[in-house]
């Protein structure tokens, strides 16, 4: 009994042993070829997609490649693989380019990469990992509550009519009821207080609407265009953290940020194709979106064929005639340049949480007040001895005299011209 | 009557506050428009009025100029025989004198997205593999390709794109363009300097040797 439970022991560990040892090593082979892929395949090959390379997905099913011998001539050196093979050559015509020759793998490397691509593909042909789904954008919630208040002040309303009615109904019973005499009384529509008070009530509520409809005029606030493409802020500049100057560059260089040309957009949608990773797309209205479909209209604007990728021609593709969301009217003058580079002013400070947004609106009303009212509030980073300062802001001597004497505690934009007229109106 | 004519408009009233929709899609008017839209071409105006007018415009700078505070432009083809000659081109900027910050802010803006921000190839579009990018960018620090490349061959794959990469003459001006390679060299020679000391001044005195 003693002797036993030690060698039960030992079994156990034996043979678990044994059956982790047969399981690492395909699992060691599938981990080392990821290692060897990421590191010197991946940068033209996807296992999946036709990149700079084809796609290395059924890799052994074609050519000779189930022999991983051919596949280490042709690894180790193809130029001189392709010499005699007209199935490599074709490769070349196809992706323009020969492959890198790579003198330092071995067939276990090579066993190893392979098994690498067949564990990918086992793992996608299980099917995909289910996604954590994103619901559709509630609904406008403050749409239906103004619907519900609607109905319920209607309500009310209408009982509130008929209880005046059966007051008056009841008074006429008594004062029958009593011998009293009254004069036959008016309806609501001849009674001159009623009317009164109509008219009050019409003058206010419609010179309250005249009055905002005239100083909505010409304002923008929320406007929310459909854009010829559906591109997501969000995905681009939220999960994907693309920079804001990346595509509007030119804002630290001129008054208009730049609309980014097709090329912008191609600079990555030459190799991403399809929308897959991220959340679902849906538009303002609820409507979902296909985001692979979305990116076909680019291909479309810029005559790029993703099959043929190789002989894209970038001079042919035709302007997306996106619409300008944030419009200032003709007599104002704004310079993005000027509150970017020099003033340092976050993008999001007057276009809103831009990150967040898949279709873009008008978040702040750009009007002339809320421009004032930023100018004074906002405060000039003005030590410009340190290094954090802005030298800019240099040349205002005697501001910088009065903040070294104490005279002031800090310069805002009203300070520096900020609110004089001809700044934005010439 | 009566009956019918309220029944009628509180439908109408419902069937209104049901369609609308607070998504704004029209931008509304204007208070007196000669004010508000401009009469002559502003920045992405439409030039279709050109064209019908039969003024030529094709929004493109004149061949042989150079935009002020640019420098002239680099003067290979976009094919292989450019490619090969590039690696001859020498960076026009003294890295001594280019300001390092901004050209650190060009990268981290422009290329940080894929080589990453440490360089390391492993920026938010590849994210080791998780990010949209089908294909690892190159990193520029280790990648034998990229440590070894020439800076006008650099300059050459910048300017008109190459395998997956596109270009970036669109985004980035002559300047730019040499201000940026100016600074991943600068962290390619830091990155050899602590690895490999002896190598980086071999370099160094061939580069020395073979420029000019």
């Amino acid at each position: 009994m003693i002797l036993c439970k030690p060698i039960g022991q030992r079994l156990t560990v034996l043979f678990l042993s044994l059956f982790v040892s047969i399981f690492s090593v395909s699992a060691q082979d599938a981990a080392a070829g990821k290692t060897l892929f990421m590191s010197k395949c991946a940068a033209c090959h996807n296992v999946f997609k036709d990149g700079t390379g084809p796609a290395l997905m059924g890799l052994e099913e074609r050519h000779k490649w189930a022999d991983h011998n051919e596949l280490l001539k042709w690894v180790n050196n193809p130029s001189a693989y392709m010499a005699g093979d007209a199935y490599t050559q074709g490769l070349k015509t196809k992706f323009g380019s020969l492959m890198t020759a790579f003198g330092d793998i071995t067939l276990k490397d090579v066993d190893d990469v392979v098994a690498y691509i067949n564990d990918e593909v086992a793992k996608k042909a299980k099917g995909p990992v289910a996604a954590p789904g994103d619901t559709p954008a509630a609904t406008d919630s403050s749409n239906q509550n103004a619907i519900i208040f609607g109905v319920i002040s209607l309500v009310l309303a209408i009982i509130a009519l008929i209880l005046m009615q059966v007051n008056s109904n009841l008074k006429k019973m008594s004062d029958d009821v009593e011998g009293i005499l009254r004069p036959e009384p008016v309806p609501f529509y001849r009674n001159k207080v009623y009317i009164a008070m109509a008219a009050i009530v019409f003058f206010i509520v419609g010179g309250f609407l005249v009055t905002k409809g005239a100083i909505g005029l010409g304002r923008q606030t929320n406007y929310q265009p459909e854009q010829p493409i559906y591109y997501s802020h969000k995905v681009h500049a939220g999960i994907n953290q693309i920079n804001c100057l990346y595509c509007h560059g030119s804002a630290m260089e001129s008054k208009s940020a730049t609309i980014p040309s097709v090329n912008v957009c191609m600079n990555c949608h030459k190799a991403i194709q399809s929308y897959e990773k991220g959340p679902k797309l849906y538009t303002e209205d609820g409507k979902e979106i296909d985001g692979t479909a979305e990116i076909q209209k680019l291909y479309t604007y810029a005559g790029f064929d993703p099959k043929n990728a190789a002989q894209w021609d970038p001079s042919a593709a035709k302007p997306i005639q996106w619409i300008k969301i944030h419009n200032l009217p003709d007599h104002v003058y704004f310079n993005h340049s000027q509150h970017v580079n020099a003033g340092k002013v976050q993008c999001q400070s007057c276009h809103g949480e831009i990150t967040a947004m898949d279709e873009v609106k008008q978040v702040n009303e750009l009007s002339m007040g809320w421009c004032v009212n930023c100018h004074r509030q906002t405060k000039v980073n003005f030590n410009y001895s340190d290094s954090t300062g802005n030298q800019f802001y240099s040349i205002y001597e005697k501001f910088h005299n009065d903040i070294k004497s104490g005279k002031m505690d800090s310069v805002t934009v009203k300070d520096i011209g900020g609110l004089e007229c001809q700044k934005c109106h010439y | 009557m009566k009956k019918i004519l309220i029944i009628t408009g509180c439908a109408a009233m419902v069937v209104a506050a049901v369609s609308c929709s607070n998504v704004r899609r029209e931008e509304g008017r204007a208070y007196m428009p000669d004010m508000s839209y401009s009469r002559a071409y502003e920045t992405y105006a439409s030039t279709e009025a050109l064209d019908k007018a039969g003024v030529f415009y094709n929004a493109r700078p004149v061949e042989g100029t150079i935009a002020r505070g640019d420098m002239a432009a680099y003067p290979y083809k976009n094919d292989s025989a450019g490619y090969v000659m590039s690696a001859n081109v020498k960076n026009p900027l003294d890295p001594a004198v280019v300001d390092m910050k901004e050209a650190e802010r060009l990268y981290l803006v422009n290329c940080g997205i894929c080589h990453g921000t440490k360089l390391d190839g492993n920026g938010p579009l590849w994210k080791g593999g998780d990010g949209p990018f089908p294909n690892a960018p190159r990193n520029l620090l280790t990648d034998p390709v990229v440590a070894n490349m020439a800076e006008g061959t650099m300059f050459h794959s910048v300017t008109y794109g190459k395998n997956t990469m596109g270009s970036y003459a669109s985004q980035l001006n002559t300047k730019q363009r040499w201000m940026v390679i100016a600074y991943v060299k600068m962290k390619q020679g830091q990155g050899k300097t602590t690895a490999a000391p002896a190598a980086a001044v071999a370099d160094s005195a061939k580069a020395t040797t073979t420029g000019k």
